[in-house]
């Protein structure tokens, strides 16, 4: 069971990573800001779901299990406004 | 049972003990430190009807759910997608600005949608002027309008407001 469980962390918290260096891919790669945005709140996001959901097996007790699913709505929420005001900013820049 | 005062109250209480686990979660658990936590959840709880007053939406668990896992679906989507498209050797991209009709009022609820959209794949509403919501979309051959008006109407089936 720990051995499964050893896997399953493995196999999601690298999942996650692969994520965050396609994001990072795309930051580099998209040919403008709001593009940019994009690649970042989006892979960022699922990168760390799939780094929590893998770690949440390794948690000490269900409590800790629950805060570390609360990290993640927080940056997923903050990103998610974040990337908004920004998008807002640079559409009015456009205009 | 439709007056506002105690769906008001109730509603109050469900904040207070949301506040109160939210707490918990973040602080742990120590019987020495409950007071401490009590306090805070109040004091959330001022913060927040100052804030944000309770608006007495009818929220439904059944659409809810509906909602909660097509966003689930559509952020695991919208990750991939992005990767995709980071990754292959030549970006995949035809990006651009859509005009999408709103028919949400101006308010929590409308802000609520736009932050849940820009976790949808290839979308990102970037404010919304005369009705109309003006989303950023990385690729304009998908069909991102439609798209939003089918999310826009499962929202405001899932917060009562039809």
């Amino acid at each position: 069971m720990s051995v499964l469980a050893d896997l399953f962390s493995l196999a999601a918290v690298g999942a996650g990573v692969f994520f965050f260096i396609a994001g990072t891919a795309g930051l580099l790669r998209f040919p403008d800001s709001l593009t940019r945005l994009h690649a970042l709140s989006k892979a960022d996001n699922l990168g760390l779901g799939l780094v929590v959901l893998g770690l949440i097996p390794r948690a000490e007790n269900p409590l800790a299990a629950l805060k570390l699913v609360v990290v993640w709505a927080l940056v997923l929420l903050s990103g998610a406004s974040t990337a908004q005001l920004i998008g807002r900013v640079l559409r009015r820049g456009r205009e | 049972m439709s007056s506002g005062a105690p769906h008001r109250k109730r509603f109050s209480w469900a904040r207070l003990a949301f506040f109160f686990l939210f707490w918990l979660v973040i602080a742990g658990w120590s019987a020495r430190d409950i007071p401490v936590g009590a306090l805070a959840a109040v004091a959330a709880l001022w913060v927040s009807q100052k804030l944000l007053p309770s608006a007495g939406a009818r929220v439904r668990a059944g659409p809810l759910f509906v909602l909660a896992v097509r966003l689930l679906r559509g952020s695991l989507a919208a990750g991939v997608d992005v990767a995709r498209r980071a990754l292959s050797p030549r970006p995949d991209l035809l990006p651009g600005f859509v005009a999408c009709p709103l028919t949400l009022p101006q308010g929590a609820a409308r802000d609520v949608f736009c932050l849940l959209q820009s976790l949808m794949p290839g979308t990102l509403p970037t404010g919304a002027e005369e009705g109309r919501a003006l989303v950023h979309g990385l690729d304009l051959s998908q069909p991102i309008a439609a798209n939003f008006a089918a999310e826009e109407a499962l929202f405001k089936g899932a917060i009562g407001d039809e």
